[in-house]
């Protein structure tokens, strides 16, 4: 039998443990609101039984402790897919605006001016002597050719802006993986007072959620209760309380920024997060559009100078270039055919509309417009290589695009996932308060009973 | 104890919202433009296939012009043509005329001096020009292909050259424009002013009127062949043009099956993007806003 005072102080000791798990609720409904916040229950655990005499006898309860509900596999499955939701949310936003360079469906990009220059050629054919469709042919050109070297210089801006942009995420990382390294030596001295770390631990799991939506990541999750971090590739970012600086360097052939990591270049094995969707559109896509543009460029360029020479000029001369030749920087490359492209003849008497010598002639003219349809770039007719070109475009945005819609909805669903296991259930927390209020009310009252027992007890020795 | 589900029934609704709000603009943006694209990556297939129809119809669009400007020139050709065979015609009469036994030298020469005048005229219509482009001088187009010569056997000189240009009217159809002076006025066996000369000669010196005239006679018959040329390439001309107007038709037409929306479509889009917008508000409005706390007593 245990004493009345042993059940005194088992009552009190209940009276402390309902208190913090009440604080514990309190707690949880003051964050049900808060973005990041897991909820914590109170473990509640039988103090150590006494023997007295022969009987064992349970000597009350104690809060052992606090415990944040979380998921930390669900937490990594959501980091993965927002690095790769938002790889593809800023690839789209980057190829958004090269597509718009080629909107043929609002009539913007190439092919009028591709229709109106050939067609210039056409009509000059039927008066091959009238200066005004001379000069109109060479207006079509300066045309094309500004257009052509408008929309490679567009892609160029639109490729430095994003290797602007590179850089500047680059320098984020950098200052997450810090906070995680930061977070990790605060959760580690906590941990080890035998404190619950929730709280640090929601800081740190949301500012591994917004890491992961800049860079790939893969967690690692210590006994210790720190985190390593590496991107999936194996660049480390973060070992305990220490972070591993990214860094950018210009690489000289490229002019753009490649990302270095204890001195070697990492750019290539970047796969995943808004670095990845902006080296994606920085070093494949725009370069690709790119080339196809100066291919076409190069294409269209030697094909009308060369029929050009094959002609004679109003006065009956050799035709010279049509358009400035253009002179490769490395050979079999077209790089910079579109950027520079430019009509090389200002004199309308100098196009070579003539086959034979004799101005009224109109063979080449015909000839030159007929290029139109013959297979002068890479095999293909400059309107069957555009096409291309746009279909090229316009698949990598539409299959991007596609791809969000699916990894949106299952990151939707593994939030609708996490909030299920951690979220603040209002509900739920009215009800663990009546519970433990019942609990304290309880405890109380039997504080108050022994407290009369004992008085009782007292009485019996005082005859009054 | 069942399932826990997320409590913040909140988000759900709230992604729902996000994702209807861009099926809505979408459908509000075909609606307002009239196109179901608006970007290439709406697709791609139809964009690059609206490329070519594009390159297609704006060819086709230069075929028509290049007819248009051809058919100014041709008629004036054909025209002159017409001229030359009816002063050839009279000349022909005039031979038969002055090839009558009863009529003396002075008549004679009376008529020769017809008939020269008919050459002046013919040479006027041989020099014929368009826009300031002699249509008779094979491809020297800007010099004066006929001047009178007095050394030359014909009386004139041919100062054009033999040279035909050709021009397409309809994809990889190319058809010739001109005939050159040389072949219509100078030819080696039926030379029109070699024609009129020997018969200006014959009549002013009482000689070979008869076979001056045969002469003149086959020179008619060869133009009139000739002239042939130019109605049946007015008449290609034509049905070119009616053969591009009946493709631009179907091309434009293909281009708006591609690129525009089915208006009807459009709209219903739209307004059952409205309705689901309202029906996920009213979701919204009705999750209850009560939870256990409000039934639990205060006291």
């Amino acid at each position: 039998m245990s004493s009345l005072f042993g059940t005194m102080s088992v009552a009190l000791q209940s009276l402390l443990a309902q208190q913090g798990a009440m604080g514990v609720v309190a707690n949880n409904i003051a964050n049900s609101n808060t973005p990041g916040y897991s909820r914590q229950v109170p473990i509640l655990e039988e103090s150590p039984p006494a023997l007295i005499g022969n009987t064992l006898v349970g000597t009350g309860v104690t809060l052992k402790s606090v415990e944040s509900v979380r998921d930390n596999v669900l937490n990594l499955r959501i980091q993965q897919e927002t690095s790769q939701q938002s790889g593809l949310n800023s690839y789209v936003d980057s190829m958004n605006q090269v597509q718009a360079l080629f909107n043929e469906t609002q009539n913007t990009g190439l092919q009028s001016d591709l229709s109106n220059f050939f067609n210039s050629f056409q009509s000059l054919a039927t008066n091959p002597t009238s200066s005004a469709l001379r000069e109109a042919t060479i207006t079509a050109g300066q045309d094309l050719a500004g257009s052509f070297s408008q929309t490679s210089q567009n892609l160029a801006t639109i490729q430095q802006g994003l290797d602007q942009s590179v850089v500047q995420t680059v320098q984020q990382i950098n200052q997450l993986s810090a906070q995680v390294a930061n977070l990790n030596g605060q959760i580690q001295t906590v941990a080890n007072t035998r404190q619950n770390p929730g709280s640090l631990q929601d800081q740190r799991d949301a500012v591994l959620q917004q890491l992961s939506g800049l860079v790939d990541t893969a967690v690692v999750y210590a006994d210790d209760g720190t985190v390593s971090v590496t991107t999936t590739n194996g660049t480390l970012l973060v070992a305990g309380n220490q972070s591993e600086a990214l860094s950018t360097q210009v690489d000289p052939s490229t002019g753009m920024h490649q990302i270095v990591s204890q001195g070697s270049d990492v750019t290539s094995s970047i796969a995943g997060g808004q670095l990845q969707g902006l080296l994606k559109a920085r070093d494949q896509s725009i370069p690709a559009a790119q080339s196809s543009l100066d291919q076409l460029a190069a294409g269209l360029v030697s094909a009308v100078n060369q029929q050009q020479n094959a002609g004679y000029t109003m006065a009956g001369g050799k035709g010279g270039n049509f358009f400035t030749p253009f002179t490769p920087t490395a050979s079999g490359s077209d790089a910079g055919a579109a950027a520079t492209m430019s009509v090389a003849i200002t004199d309308p008497s100098q196009i070579a509309a003539s086959s034979d010598g004799n101005a009224g002639d109109n063979g080449n003219a015909t000839a030159l417009a007929n290029l139109q349809n013959q297979a002068i770039v890479a095999g293909q007719t400059p309107s069957a290589c555009y096409s291309n070109l746009i279909d090229q475009v316009g698949n990598n945005v539409y299959n991007a695009t596609s791809e969000q819609e699916a990894v949106g909805l299952v990151l939707q669903q593994l939030t609708n996932q996490q909030g299920a296991v951690s979220g603040v259930s209002l509900d739920e927390e009215a009800a663990n308060l009546i519970q433990y209020q019942r609990a304290y009310e309880a405890a109380a009252r039997v504080i108050s009973v022994v407290d009369e027992l004992t008085s009782t007890t007292i009485d019996m020795y005082n005859p009054g | 104890m069942g399932i826990r589900v997320n409590p913040d029934i909140y988000s759900t609704i709230l992604s729902g919202l996000q994702v209807n709000t861009q099926r809505e603009d979408q459908a509000l943006q075909q609606v307002s433009s009239g196109q179901k694209l608006n970007s290439i990556s709406d697709d791609p297939v139809a964009a690059a296939t609206l490329v070519n129809l594009k390159t297609e119809s704006s060819s086709d669009a230069q075929y028509l012009q290049n007819i248009s400007s051809l058919t100014g020139p041709m008629q004036v050709a054909d025209s002159a043509l017409s001229s030359v065979v009816e002063a050839l015609t009279s000349a022909q009469s005039l031979g038969v005329e002055g090839g009558n036994g009863t009529v003396n030298t002075e008549e004679r020469q009376a008529i020769a001096q017809q008939v020269q005048a008919l050459q002046q005229e013919v040479m006027g219509l041989a020099n014929t020009a368009y826009n300031g482009q002699y249509v008779f001088a094979g491809t020297a187009t800007t010099t004066q292909p006929y001047a009178a010569d007095a050394t030359a056997a014909s009386g004139v000189a041919y100062s054009g050259n033999d040279q035909i240009n050709s021009v397409e009217i309809s994809p990889g159809e190319a058809m010739p424009i001109n005939l050159p002076g040389s072949q219509l006025f100078s030819n080696s066996t039926n030379g029109v002013f070699q024609s009129l000369q020997d018969l200006y000669t014959a009549l002013n010196t009482s000689g070979n009127i008869e076979g001056a005239t045969t002469e003149v006679q086959n020179a008619l018959n060869y133009v009139t062949t000739q002239q042939t040329f130019y109605g049946n390439s007015l008449d290609r001309l034509n049905n070119a043009q009616t053969f591009l107007n009946q493709e631009q038709t179907q091309l434009s037409e293909t281009e708006g099956n591609t690129l525009d929306v089915d208006m009807a479509t459009a709209v219903t889009n739209l307004s059952q993007t409205l309705t689901t917008q309202q029906a996920l508000l009213a979701a919204g409005g009705k999750i209850s806003q009560l939870n256990l706390f409000d039934y639990l007593p205060t006291s």
